[in-house]
């Protein structure tokens, strides 16, 4: 922030206690270390970053895949349909052209899956837990464990297959939208299992 | 206010509320159909719905046979009294037609009195320790308990039809979706009263004979105001030009089809501006020890009473054309009402002067003031030029201000806050901005602080998380809040 820039805080907001700084000091992007001064993709990156002193606990990896393979359980059907039907309205070049179209958005679907899977995060603080995600678009949610009305997990057929299941925290409101997909199955249990446990113990209802 | 409620409890809100020079009275002297306290103690000895098992009131059972009747009648039965005659169908009452249409009839009618009877008969419920017990079912027992503690708001409603009875339906709202609402249809009057009142007692952590606590006038919104409110509005006045343009041009030019267009516009205008008329006509704000009391209706007159801390997040809304006469309204979220009930519950106040209604926020949330919360704009770039509205907070509020047109204050306590989120798109973060959502339960009231600075926006996520970590911490529990 620039000095002499609007700040949203009050005045006498640092005086109150507060755990940590309101702006936890952004510590070395995991990646290289861009130019000194940052240029505003890594600031914005920046934003969300971990908070201080903790990491992003990552994902399985099997998400990636588990990703990709949809991409081509849905490509199939899409490729022999729409070849079908494009080699029948317009010949060869026709289907030539949609199977390339499909060729490129599973390539597109392919790369995405890995940068979607590196964006998911997430830390468990003492009074809250922080889920990022998201490539295209970032997300930064913070929930508390007292205001999750229950957890669930959920695995779909596939992500049985790979052994991986999705953690879900549901609030009174839809708009949380705090998941985490691709745990290891046994993981994905006892992280339910403790953070039902930290709500329980911080239950406030409403 | 000595009495259950605490001795010298200090009052709901400001006790001074300032007399404004326009606008409908302030309750002076009260208006005759409001003098004595019209929810008074009930002729016959008071029911203790904490005691016993209580059914829902005789007439119920009439209403529910009646109704079976008449929709079985314009289905089949009115078919049976007419006759096909050479001319086309003709009613002709002879003793055959009425025969058969007795035959038919008259069964139906039975077993729709035996069943409306059956269904009064197996729907009872009681109030076990903390708990109200709804039983129900013909054939299969359904058996609901409700938390009284997580009662989110009481609603005593009063259709047209059950009015001429004498009659009101009560509305328990709790959180949790579509099913979460529990409805007693019908009961007397003054049962329907007591019953909100002993619920509301016990919800509050009181013996359940506690009389109906007192309440304090507030706010009355007059006609006047109302119907004007609702004319000052820029799409109703656009679509009232348009009308009478259509109806100009329809008889200058002798063309009547216009009028085929105008009738929408006519429609979407009876929709538009007599719907909220009939609606909030007589709407009357009191508080109380046990919540906001809100009464409004003309055809169909409602009683919500949402208790203290229910209020999730609120709106001031203050359209263009009202900013002359500095009037306002607010829109809130309460928890309970889901989909079609939202729709209908969520005006906290149609109309009233600006400064009345940001008193009312502070009442909703005791101690704050949200004209006290520094605001700071959002800055301005390419993708908004104008910025995207103001935020700031306290260590209470999340306030956010926006719209140049229709200006909206969305306020939002940080102890009623679900969850903090920053979301960031590709345009934004070229830009490095973000968007803070401060998430409320699902209502239409919806805090976000656009296009912040990300560093900003980090901040704001951190400091909010933290304050409301803190507001909860300290903010009294919202169940039993009359401990």
């Amino acid at each position: 922030m620039p000095p002499g820039s609007p700040s949203i805080l009050p005045p006498g907001a640092s005086a109150a206690p507060q755990q940590g700084p309101p702006l936890p000091p952004p510590p070395a992007p995991a990646g290289p270390p861009g130019p000194s001064p940052v240029p505003i993709g890594a600031r914005a990156e920046q934003a969300f970053d971990p908070p201080s002193g903790m990491t992003w606990a990552r994902v399985s990896p099997r998400l990636t895949w588990h990703r990709r393979i949809a991409v081509l359980l849905w490509a199939l059907p899409v490729t022999i349909v729409g070849a079908f039907v494009m080699s029948r309205t317009s010949g060869l070049a026709g289907g030539l052209i949609w199977l390339a179209l499909v060729l490129v958005s599973c390539g597109m679907g392919w790369i995405i899956a890995e940068l979607t899977y590196r964006s998911w995060g997430f830390a468990e603080r003492a009074d809250d837990l922080l889920v990022t995600h998201g490539f295209f678009v970032r997300h930064l949610v913070v929930v508390p464990y007292g205001r999750m009305q229950y957890v669930d997990v959920t695995a779909g057929l596939l992500e049985q297959w790979l052994g991986v299941a999705t953690v879900r925290l549901h609030t009174a409101t839809a708009a949380t939208d705090a998941r985490i997909p691709g745990l290891p199955a046994r993981d994905a249990a006892i992280l339910r299992d403790r953070l039902a446990q930290k709500g329980e113990s911080r239950s406030i209802g409403l | 206010m000595n009495g259950p409620y605490g001795p010298n409890r200090p009052p709901y809100g400001p006790t001074h509320v300032p007399r404004p020079q326009f606008g409908p009275p302030m309750y002076g002297p009260p208006p005759p159909g409001y003098g004595p306290p019209p929810y008074g103690p009930p002729p016959r000895p008071p029911v203790h719905f904490s005691q016993g098992v209580h059914r829902l009131h005789m007439a119920t059972a009439v209403i529910n046979a009646v109704g079976v009747v008449v929709i079985a009648f314009v289905l089949g039965g009115y078919s049976l009294l007419v006759t096909q005659t050479d001319s086309g169908i003709a009613l002709i009452l002879t003793p055959k037609v009425i025969a058969r249409f007795l035959v038919v009839m008259l069964p139906v009618s039975a077993i729709a009195a035996a069943v409306g009877f059956w269904t009064w008969w197996s729907l009872k419920f009681w109030i076990a320790g903390d708990d109200l017990v709804v039983e129900t079912g013909i054939l299969r027992r359904r058996n609901r308990r409700v938390p009284l503690s997580h009662i989110q708001a009481v609603d005593v409603v009063r259709p047209l039809v059950s009015r001429l009875f004498g009659l009101a339906e009560v509305r328990v709202e709790l959180a949790g979706g579509d099913q979460a609402e529990t409805k007693f249809r019908y009961l007397g009057r003054p049962m329907a009263e007591q019953l909100r009142a002993e619920l509301l007692a016990r919800a509050a952590g009181l013996p359940g004979h506690t009389p109906e606590a007192p309440e304090r006038p507030y706010w009355r919104v007059g006609f006047g105001a109302l119907l004007g409110s609702q004319l000052m509005k820029l799409p109703v006045i656009g679509a009232l030009l348009l009308f009478v343009a259509l109806l100009a041009f329809g008889v200058v030019f002798g063309e009547l089809g216009v009028l085929a267009a105008a009738l929408p516009v006519l429609l979407g205008l009876a929709r538009g501006v007599i719907a909220p008329l009939v609606m909030h006509t007589n709407f009357k704000a009191a508080l109380s020890p046990d919540g906001l009391r809100l009464r409004y209706g003309l055809m169909e007159t409602r009683m919500q009473t949402v208790p203290p801390g229910r209020v999730q997040a609120v709106r001031v809304v203050e359209p263009l054309l009202w900013r002359g006469n500095g009037w306002a309204r607010i829109d809130v979220t309460v928890a309970g009402y889901v989909g079609e009930r939202q729709a209908l519950s969520s005006v906290l106040l149609p109309v009233a002067p600006r400064h009345v209604a940001i008193q009312m926020v502070g009442l909703v949330f005791p101690g704050t003031n949200p004209e006290k919360v520094p605001l700071s704009p959002s800055p301005r770039s390419w993708l908004a030029p104008f910025g995207k509205g103001e935020a700031g907070t306290d260590d209470s509020l999340f306030v956010t201000r926006r719209g140049r047109v229709c200006r909206r204050l969305d306020v939002i306590a940080h102890a009623r806050a679900q969850s903090v989120r920053l979301t960031a798109g590709p345009l934004q973060r070229l830009l490095g901005f973000g968007t803070v959502h401060i998430d409320a339960p699902a209502g239409p009231v919806q805090v976000a602080a656009e296009n912040r600075e990300l560093g900003e926006a980090r901040a704001i996520v951190e400091s909010a998380a933290g304050r409301a970590d803190r507001a909860r911490a300290t903010d009294a529990r919202s169940d039993r809040w009359a401990r």
